[in-house]
């Protein structure tokens, strides 16, 4: 039969028929091929019924015949719908700008939240961080992403040690922690001080304790440097923390190899952007379309999603930069070579020891070419603070 | 003459070929869903219509359906869809039609 949706869409009217002789109206219709359905009859002279909204238009020539008036009494359908919204088609545009400003509202910063600083480096942070462009107001498409803030932060405010970023719905949260964290207090605790490894004396300076070494003594791992007991020998010995620095000389052994030989990257400087909008997981492209000319490329992917209140929508920008890369082969020569090998040990030794260590003296011990590699084996002598604190057991008096 | 031809060798074809009644002989047929819906099809047209009552023309006669609350819920030039409370349905004929 008739599908109600349909008709729905293409519309339908009612139609009102008075006169004489309604029926054979009503056949010349149907007979013609317009299709009637819902027909009631009101008192004698009336009926009503629906037809669709194209063929009601047809019908005045054969109204004209039948001594019967017509009028039209609903219109329901789809086409009045729309004409109905074009007439109060304000309240369409003021529902899309609403929508639009809601929108907008949703991505832009509102507030900027900073945890653990100073004052005077929350200052310095908020200053950067309007140099930046994040600033209250402005919209987040504008904005670097979080790692890039981060990285900004951290790059050129020296008193900051670490700086997470967080962006919660519209306010970015900073979690800050400064260099100069106040000094954690000396430790009193009665204490001497030993060896942390096999040494000669060269230097010494003691503030506090009896030295029990001389410069020039061999000393070997966990041997006490520095008594914490001072006072007569035998009489009211008294317990003190020992401090001072006890600089030795000592040995180190490092075997280097370095090929003659390396390829590493670096980027040719030229690049491209792209921009996607993405839906869910499909990307698509809207500016930047093709392939890549580059042969060695790295890409670097920032996501922006979009957000209606305090959801996220699946709706994001997406910006690609593809930067150009090329491998650079490195040649040495064998005395290169070895320079370089050395200073890599050098290097390594370094990180290894506290930073005031000295480099006193280093012989190679021992020099192979071999598979395009150099190979050395070095020995260092370093002169450094050897001495390390360790608490005095408490002794019971008995 | 010749129709009285025409109607026997029909009758025989309906008979004989099994073939159905209404399509070879202009008959209607009519459904009834109970005394709620009753359809018509190879009527001839709406001779009147009222909320109690509703008369068609057909090939040879007329069909009465007596009733209340009636609405034609569709009506096309040969079939026609009536719902209500039915009571009666009657066939108004000078020549019966559909007998053999």
């Amino acid at each position: 039969m008739k599908n109600q949706w349909l008709e729905f869409l293409f519309g339908f009217v009612t139609v009102k028929v008075t006169g004489k002789g309604i029926e054979r109206f009503i056949n010349v219709l149907t007979r013609n091929g317009f299709f009637i359905w819902r027909v009631r009859r009101h008192g004698t002279e009336t009926i009503t019924f629906k037809m669709r909204l194209e063929e009601a238009k047809k019908i005045r020539p054969y109204v004209r015949n039948s001594g019967c008036r017509v009028s039209f009494l609903r219109r329901n359908g789809f086409p009045f719908l729309l004409r109905r919204m074009m007439k109060n088609s304000g309240f369409m545009v003021g529902a899309g700008v609403f929508l639009l400003i809601i929108f907008l509202l949703s991505n832009v910063i509102w507030g900027i939240e900073i945890k653990g600083a100073k004052p005077a480096t929350e200052y310095k942070i908020r200053q950067e961080l309007d140099k930046m462009g994040v600033k209250i107001g402005k919209l987040q498409f504008f904005v670097k992403n979080v790692e890039g803030i981060q990285r900004g932060l951290t790059n050129s405010i020296g008193e900051l040690t670490w700086v997470g970023v967080e962006l919660n719905g519209t306010t970015y949260h900073l979690q800050v922690v400064e260099k100069n964290e106040p000094k954690a207090p000396e430790v009193l605790a009665p204490q001497n001080l030993i060896a942390k490894k096999k040494a000669i004396i060269v230097k010494t300076f003691v503030e506090e304790g009896q030295k029990m070494v001389d410069t020039n003594d061999h000393v070997e791992e966990g041997q006490l440097l520095v008594s914490g007991e001072i006072g007569q020998e035998g009489k009211n010995p008294r317990q003190v923390a020992a401090k001072g620095e006890i600089w030795g000389e000592t040995w180190y052994k490092s075997h280097v190899e370095l090929p003659f030989k390396t390829n590493f990257k670096t980027y040719t400087g030229n690049e491209e952007v792209k921009h996607f909008l993405s839906f869910g997981k499909v990307e698509l492209p809207f500016w930047g379309f093709g392939k890549t000319e580059f042969k060695e490329y790295e890409t670097e992917k920032n996501i922006y999603k979009l957000h209606f209140l305090k959801w996220e929508l699946p709706i994001a920008y997406i910006n690609k930069t593809i930067r150009e890369s090329e491998v650079l082969p490195r040649t040495y020569t064998e005395k290169e070579a070895e320079e370089n090998a050395l200073e890599l040990a050098r290097k390594e030794i370094k990180s290894q020891l506290d930073e005031d260590a000295i480099f006193k003296d280093e012989k190679i011990l021992h020099k192979t070419v071999e598979n395009g590699k150099v190979i050395l084996d070095i020995h260092f002598k370093m002169i450094e603070n050897i001495a390390v604190g360790q608490p005095i057991p408490k002794e019971t008096n008995e | 003459m010749a129709k009285k031809w025409g109607q026997r060798i029909r009758n025989w074809m309906a008979s004989n070929m099994d073939l159905p009644q209404d399509v070879i002989m202009d008959l209607p047929r009519i459904t009834m869903i109970g005394q709620i819906h009753i359809y018509i099809e190879n009527h001839r047209g709406l001779l009147a219509f009222t909320d109690k009552e509703l008369r068609l023309l057909l090939k040879q006669g007329q069909l009465l359906i007596k009733g209340n609350s009636f609405v034609i819920k569709t009506i096309l030039p040969e079939e026609i869809l009536l719902e209500g409370k039915i009571d009666e349905v009657l066939y108004l004929t000078e020549n019966p039609g559909g007998t053999k």
